[in-house]
């Protein structure tokens, strides 16, 4: 095995050793987001559908609307579990030095930690995918349908981490960077479908919205998983570009913000 | 001497650092908002220090002095200004994979450790970015963990162990791969002294052993005269010294500091005192006094012989004095 794989490795083991030191802050991890979804989606949308006298909303009845919100949840667990508060803490502080000494980069090391948290995210989406199954909210469960939708993920949690990672590398500039990935998690979520699904959007902003990243965080990747209506390799395509896209523009940030990097603390 | 052969050679190399100043109060923050004014601070001013392999050299100055920028710039962490920088006929600031290979830094102040997991986690994780063999990593904690007795505390979680125990695993860490040049960034801060004591014991025997470059900066002036052969002195960001101890030790004039305690108080303007630059103490219980080097032995009984002196002392830090007296000059 190449030396630098079983760098990969070793940082990925560390950082789930990481992820594992604290028992209930780990235990959270896996079963908070199925509590979330139960106290907060489940409920949310039964009683809407309930005050709407059980009517079908944008052609979805209750019994769609619950299984797409279980599969947004599903989506959001596999693909964008991650977020770049340590790395805008770890710059502002001067945390980042000893990873500019080591002969192994930033990225590689916030790549490898990316990877040990989506093994967990992986575990719990798990959880929530039985859990949701058992109590009926998915009307039918096609495998294919499932492993076009995971494919998807793959490629969703990539441009996610490299989207996070340029937010986080803004931390050269800005003293914080919370507000920017809040906004930004935010306007994510109202445009990918994640709050409300795109078919409750007129259809001239969905076109228009077909041609930004947005859809293709969730919604295309639920609706794969729901309904295998997506085309996966135009999806895969229009995911590869804007990873690309992301990538140039995590390279460039990286390259201009070093010049400012001043160490702080040491 | 041939640029080759030097661990590390500058020239003319400085560092600029833009700085935002904000006026005072609520209304300065609302100013800021539409307007900031920013200044250009020279950290380090054009300089030039060439430093041979093997060598110990303590940077020393005052908080804010540039030291620290220097040691940054060393490594690679910050981007010079102008100037050119080898070290070991890299130029930090590309950050050769090669280069940092062959280079350690440990912070008195920043951790290189895992917190959440035992300090062998994080070994084994470093065994990996060095491509450390599996065998000579086991040979090199063994070595080290004995060294520094360590050897318990390797399987502890990081948040648990001492300040001590922690710095001396920092150590282990750093010196795992073998590095050519150590720098050393106030290595022993906050520790006890039996600890500073063993950290100076244990970093004295390894170059011994090993004669890798030790780029050190520490307040603590002990430290400094036990670990350093040569000293260079940099304030507000220009080198004011360049030498050995001793050469430092010498700034100050052929001198030596005397204190003397007596039994009973004793009068200023005594004839033996006051030529001596007599500094009372304790309502004239103890003086301080300024002595020539030639002239000691001779004073010294002078005044044992005719003063009810019950102990003396002569200085123990003169690097601290030389630095404190600079420090007072400079207004630094």
């Amino acid at each position: 095995m190449s030396s630098r794989r079983l760098m990969w490795i070793q940082t990925v083991k560390v950082a789930l050793s990481n992820l594992l030191a604290y028992r209930v802050n780990f235990f959270l991890l896996v079963i908070g987001p199925a509590l979330v979804f139960f106290f907060v989606k489940y409920s949310l949308w039964s009683s809407i559908y309930e005050q709407q006298g059980n009517r079908e909303l944008a052609g979805m009845n209750r019994e769609t609307m619950l299984g797409y919100q279980a599969m947004v949840l599903i989506v959001s667990l596999l693909a964008q579990g991650h977020n770049s508060t340590r790395l805008a803490e770890d710059i502002r502080l001067g945390r980042i030095t000893a990873y500019l000494m080591y002969p192994f980069s930033l990225f590689e090391f916030h790549a490898s930690s990316f990877i040990a948290l989506q093994a967990v995210q992986l575990l719990t989406s798990a959880v929530v995918f039985m859990l949701a199954l058992s109590l009926g909210l998915f009307a039918k469960v096609n495998l294919a349908f499932i492993g076009q939708g995971l494919i998807l993920c793959c490629f969703v949690s990539i441009l996610w981490f490299l989207i996070q990672y340029c937010i986080g590398l803004m931390a050269f500039w800005l003293e914080q960077t919370w507000v920017m990935r809040v906004l930004f998690q935010i306007v994510a979520q109202f445009l990918s479908g994640s709050i409300l699904p795109l078919e409750f959007f007129p259809d001239g902003l969905r076109n228009i919205l077909m041609y930004s990243p947005f859809p293709y965080l969730t919604w295309v990747p639920a609706r794969a998983m729901l309904t295998g209506e997506e085309s996966l390799l135009y999806g895969t395509g229009i995911l590869m570009f804007w990873i690309v896209c992301a990538a140039l523009l995590a390279r460039l940030i990286w390259k201009k913000g070093l010049t400012m990097y001043t160490g702080a603390g040491m | 001497m041939m640029q080759s052969e030097l661990a590390i050679f500058c020239e003319n190399l400085s560092k600029n650092f833009r700085i935002y100043q904000k006026k005072p109060g609520l209304w300065g923050s609302i100013q800021t908002l539409w307007k900031r004014e920013f200044i250009e601070k020279a950290a380090v001013k054009p300089l030039n220090l060439e430093i041979r392999s093997g060598e110990i050299i303590g940077l020393l100055g005052p908080n804010g002095a540039g030291k620290t920028t220097l040691m940054k710039m060393f490594t690679g962490i910050v981007i010079p200004t102008a100037g050119q920088l080898r070290v070991l006929g890299f130029e930090p600031a590309k950050r050769d994979l090669q280069f940092r290979k062959k280079i350690a830094l440990v912070m008195g102040q920043k951790s290189q450790l895992w917190w959440d997991i035992p300090a062998m986690d994080s070994l084994q994780l470093l065994m990996r970015y060095y491509e450390i063999p599996e065998k000579l990593f086991q040979e090199r904690v063994g070595y080290l963990a004995k060294l520094l007795e360590v050897e318990s505390q390797l399987q502890v979680h990081v948040r648990k162990l001492s300040l001590g125990e922690r710095m001396k695993l920092e150590l282990m860490a750093c010196l795992l791969h073998d590095p050519q040049i150590v720098f050393l960034d106030e290595p022993t801060i906050g520790l006890d002294l039996i600890a500073q004591r063993k950290i100076r014991e244990f970093l004295l025997n390894y170059h011994r052993e090993k004669n890798i470059t030790l780029i050190l900066t520490s307040h603590y002036m002990a430290d400094v005269t036990a670990l350093c052969q040569r000293i260079v002195l940099v304030m507000n960001g220009e080198k004011h010294f360049d030498g050995s101890i001793r050469a430092f030790e010498g700034l100050m004039g052929q001198e030596k500091y005397v204190k003397f305690f007596f039994s009973e108080p004793q009068n200023e303007n005594h004839p033996l005192l006051s030529p001596l630059h007599p500094q009372f103490g304790n309502h004239g219980l103890e003086v301080e006094l300024r002595v020539p080097e030639d002239k000691l032995k001779e004073v010294c009984a002078h005044i044992l012989k005719e003063l009810p002196v019950t102990d003396f002392q002569t200085e123990k830090m003169p690097v601290e004095r030389v630095m404190q007296e600079l420090m007072s000059r400079t207004g630094a």
